[in-house]
């Protein structure tokens, strides 16, 4: 591919494409400010494509939606890729300059007709054909997707294959012209640049590089494991096993990952697990030791945004109690276990991630505090966006300006995989999960809100009307939602939001886990787990049954009937 | 806009002559060479609408005054903006203005500052030319939990309505009824809750006169805006990285300070242009919430966390994963950081499971 899994675009140039495809992303949902651009665009005459299974608000305002069966999206990429190179909208100009391997993606997508994909996407071949012609031939085309399109088993199959049209097409290095992942989380860009990962040290330098394993020695006066580590699929699959010990820092992972029986059983196996968290929460009963934490309102310290702007977070208020900043507490555990940190602020902290990692190395904090003063006389934006490697620097806006980065674009092809789990006579249905407006993640933040909660108090599951009439199943029924992992209880909407054969959860609700019910197979390069796709089924629960407490909830953090024990 | 791209041509602005891209509008030139010029309706954000009238300038030749907000430059046009003329008219707007609108601060401004009493007294308009009984109704049925109207302070300057409609695309509120009982509403005047509204609370940010405002402080009861202090930060929600100001009452919490509200930066320096969602604007009840943890844990004997001290915490944790490493290995220990913490932190933690416990099985939860 090219390299970072960053935004080449920042989200200031999403209002003046013309030509957005948004695939796996419920944009006004999961990311309403994104959504206003694009509508701005739409406004000013863009033509939006939106391709989802289910549809979203973002529909009512394409120009197409494309309803694919979920899990067949290389299936619909693929095919657009045949009709781009059938009918010659390739830029080969951009190909032969930039780009290594495109003659393996022509031999791999032959076979994917577009009247073929109609088939398996459920997408009809004219609208597969359109889509392609209209991204190709459009100057400023940007490709939007998100957890949608990464949190399947072939989540990295998804990436490749929109790489390939941004490749073929020479989509890239240009304004409103590129490929952008949005980031769930605020600062999951940020987090990855910082090293926070198995294999790279801080600035994607591997570990397992003797260059850079040399450099992170000298930086830190100790000997460095050169072994990659486990990335967190595997590792929560390890718990028990040859995980013995954790330390977690802000997650609930009990409540977040995948198949969470499995994990909860293995739990017990740990000898030592640390917690520091700024709330209880669910993986609180497997805790040896829990630090009391802050919150963004009480702490210094950068975020990095989807499109790598690096910002500030500034403490606002002091935490409750004895509570610390979490970086303050990392230090302190760092010199109980015989470390000698001398950090006096997080400035400083900071400083040291930019004196070893080369594309933060233009930014500091004093420096985003200087700028923020003089942004708005300037007619520039609060923030720096990496790289931006010099105090003078001004950072960038777009990536790959005039080639790709990491020298040439590696084209990849994709083959469609089957879904790991096929629907079968016990489990018809298949199962998705996603984020709503009103809630983020775990819901530990959101559901303390008065009105998140008074919009969608509990949780739910959307049925197609067929689906539902089959199943004797009616709208605001209280039902169970089973896979072969495990089952919840909630109530039924049904809905044409959904494609028939689809049923759809948020993820968000402790009470009535939608993890209980996902598989944690994982994706085989990046190991993210497939919160996505799985077979399940779905019954109707008789009144008695339906007034017993929710299965699976063992601890509710503020459950809709308050606090349980 | 740049004008060295596009140049359209030159205007002469109080004298000084001034360059203009196409497209542009007078109040556009006036901002960039930095000449106020008064505005109420106006939002960047929005299309121009040129209904309030208070930023009316002379342009010669022309015998009527245009808004600068919703007038194009056009070349060789000679514009004052500050003139006796302009000063007359500007204030008999505002007194007019005053004749439907409370004229007491205390009164009128419950959480946001009311710009239309800051500009009379600016211009210090006449406030006695009587008041017209109230004709607009609210909804005070409404019980949606973020989103106060009232219609006491309303101007109907629109622009709610059209930020809803142009820029957050979804027209739950708009101008309703007629005349002089013409008012801000929902289809058959209903709560929010029951329209297609997103609870962004992008109405609030742009009324000028606090009519729009924040349910929750002002049940509360909380210090007005003005008596504020507002850190900007970064919303911690989303990957948009939206920058928002935390209004903190410093005093609270026995001078620990409470977050009060939420509100945007002015449009036009951030990545979110001033906008926020539900998330970055609303949620922020956690940050006091009464299930924060304040004290460490460490789990006794009998397997019940009881409340330590920092030291025995830190002691206990820094022995306990030691131990950990001592019976299984370095690899027996699993690091998972966290995308919400900042990067200053998970750097730490990241070091942490290198340098001190000489392992890579480190990874932030929800690598996405
Ligand atoms: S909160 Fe947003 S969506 Fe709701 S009425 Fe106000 S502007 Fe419209
Ligand atoms: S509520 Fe505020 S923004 Fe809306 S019309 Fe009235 S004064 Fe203007
Ligand atoms: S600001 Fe120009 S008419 Fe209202």
């Amino acid at each position: 591919m090219f390299g970072a899994g960053a935004m080449t675009n920042s989200i200031g140039e999403i209002r003046d494409a013309d030509f957005l495809f948004v695939i796996g992303s419920n944009t006004s949902e999961a990311h309403p400010i994104i959504a206003m651009e694009m509508k701005r665009a739409v406004r000013d005459g863009a033509t939006m494509v939106v391709a989802d299974p289910r549809k979203i608000w973002m529909t009512s305002i394409a120009n197409r939606h494309l309803q694919i069966a979920p899990g067949s999206d290389v299936w619909l990429l693929n095919a657009m890729a045949h009709v781009i190179i059938e009918e010659g909208l390739t830029d080969q100009a951009f190909i032969d300059a930039h780009t290594e391997d495109f003659d393996q993606v022509i031999e791999a997508v032959k076979a994917y007709t577009p009247e073929a994909a109609e088939e398996v996407t459920g997408v009809s071949a004219e609208d597969i054909r359109w889509t392609a012609r209209k991204y190709a031939t459009t100057e400023k085309a940007g490709i939007y997707y998100t957890l949608g399109i990464t949190e399947h088993t072939h989540g990295t199959d998804n990436v490749y294959a929109l790489a390939n049209l941004v490749l073929m097409t020479g989509h890239l290095g240009k304004p409103s012209s590129g490929m952008n992942p949005l980031r769930g989380q605020n600062n999951v860009q940020g987090a990855n640049d910082s090293g926070a990962t198995p294999i790279f040290y801080p600035g994607y330098q591997r570990v397992d590089d003797p260059v850079a394993q040399a450099k992170f020695e000298e930086a830190w006066g100790c000997e460095l494991s050169p072994d990659p580590g486990m990335n967190l699929n595997v590792m929560m699959k390890a718990v028990g096993k040859s995980i013995k010990g954790l330390f977690v820092m802000g997650e609930d992972i009990v409540l977040s990952e995948p198949n969470v029986s499995r994990l909860e059983e293995a739990m017990n196996d740990l000898e030592f697990v640390v917690l520091q968290d700024a709330f209880v929460n669910e993986t609180f009963r497997y805790a040896n030791v829990v630090f009391p934490a802050s919150v963004f309102a009480e702490k210094e310290g950068v975020f990095t945004n989807s499109e790598r702007r690096v910002q500030r977070v500034r403490k606002a208020v002091d935490p409750p109690g004895q509570a610390r900043e979490d970086w303050q507490i990392l230090i302190q555990l760092a010199n109980a276990a015989g470390a000698n940190w001398t950090y006096a602020s997080s400035a400083e902290v900071y400083d040291e991630l930019a004196s070893l990692a080369p594309q933060y190395a233009g930014i500091s904090h004093a420096r985003l505090d200087r700028e923020a003063a003089t942004a708005a006389a300037r007619g520039a934006k609060t923030g720096l966006q990496w790289p931006c490697r010099t105090d003078t620097d001004e950072g960038a806006v777009y990536l790959h300006q005039g080639g790709v980065m990491r020298g040439k674009g590696l084209f990849q092809p994709v083959a469609y995989r089957p879904p790991v789990e096929p629907t079968d006579e016990q489990y018809g249905l298949v199962l998705s999960t996603g984020r709503t407006l009103y809630h983020y993640n775990c819901a530990t933040q959101t559901r303390r809100e008065s009105g998140s909660h008074i919009k969608q108090p509990e949780a739910f599951v959307e049925i197609h009307p067929a689906d539902a009439r089959t199943r004797g199943i009616s709208d605001q029924d209280q039902v169970r939602v089973f896979t072969r992992r495990g089952e919840i209880q909630v109530r039924a909407i049904v809905s044409r939001q959904v494609r028939r054969g689809s049923i759809w959860i948020p993820l968000h609700f402790g009470e009535a886990r939608a993890n209980l019910l996902t598989t944690d197979e994982g994706d085989p390069i990046t190991q993210t787990a497939s919160y996505k796709v799985c077979a399940a089924d779905v019954a109707k629960l008789d009144s008695a049954t339906a007034d017993n407490v929710f299965p699976g909830c063992h601890y509710a953090v503020d459950g809709p009937g308050g606090h349980h024990g | 806009m740049n004008p060295a791209n596009g140049h359209a041509g030159k205007v002469t602005l109080q004298g000084r002559e001034l360059p203009f891209a196409a497209g542009e509008t007078i109040l556009d030139v006036a901002k960039r060479a930095g000449v106020d010029i008064p505005t109420l309706c106006h939002d960047p954000r929005l299309e121009p609408a040129g209904a309030c009238r208070t930023c009316l300038v002379e342009v010669d030749g022309w015998r009527r005054m245009p808004p600068a907000c919703a007038t194009k430059a056009a070349d060789g046009m000679v514009i004052t903006s500050e003139s006796p003329k302009v000063e007359r008219h500007r204030q008999t707007l505002l007194s007019l203005y005053l004749t439907d609108h409370p004229t007491d601060r205390e009164a009128s401004e419950k959480g946001a500052p009311d710009q239309l009493l800051d500009m009379a007294e600016q211009f210090a308009a006449p406030t006695d030319w009587g008041r017209m009984p109230l004709q607009r109704s609210g909804r005070p049925t409404d019980t949606n939990p973020y989103i106060h109207f009232d219609e006491d302070t309303c101007i109907l300057c629109a622009r709610c309505t059209r930020y809803c409609d142009e820029v957050e695309g979804v027209q739950a509120i708009t101008l309703a009824n007629r005349g002089i009982q013409t008012t801000i509403s929902t289809v058959d005047a209903l709560g929010l809750l029951d329209t297609t509204c997103e609870l962004c609370g992008g109405c609030i940010d742009v009324c000028p006169t606090g009519a729009m405002g924040e349910k929750k402080p002002l049940v509360r009861k909380d210090k007005p805006e003005r008596e504020l202090t507002k850190v900007r930060s970064t919303c911690n929600f989303c990957g948009v990285g939206c920058q928002l100001d935390l209004n903190v009452d410093p005093d609270a919490r026995e001078g620990h300070g409470r977050v009060v509200k939420v509100t945007s930066p002015a449009p036009g320096s951030t990545t979110n242009d001033g906008n926020l969602c539900v998330k970055g604007r609303f949620a922020y009840d956690f940050v006091h919430h009464e299930d924060r943890l304040t004290t460490p844990l460490v789990r006794d004997a009998n397997g019940d966390l009881q409340e330590a001290t920092w030291d025995e915490a830190l002691a206990a944790a820094a022995s306990g994963l030691q131990g950990v490493v001592d019976r299984h290995g370095n690899d027996g220990l699993g690091f998972v950081s966290s995308s919400r913490c900042t990067m200053e932190e998970n750097f730490l933690v990241q070091k942490l499971s290198r340098q001190v416990f000489r392992t890579n099985n480190v990874h932030q939860c929800a690598a996405t």
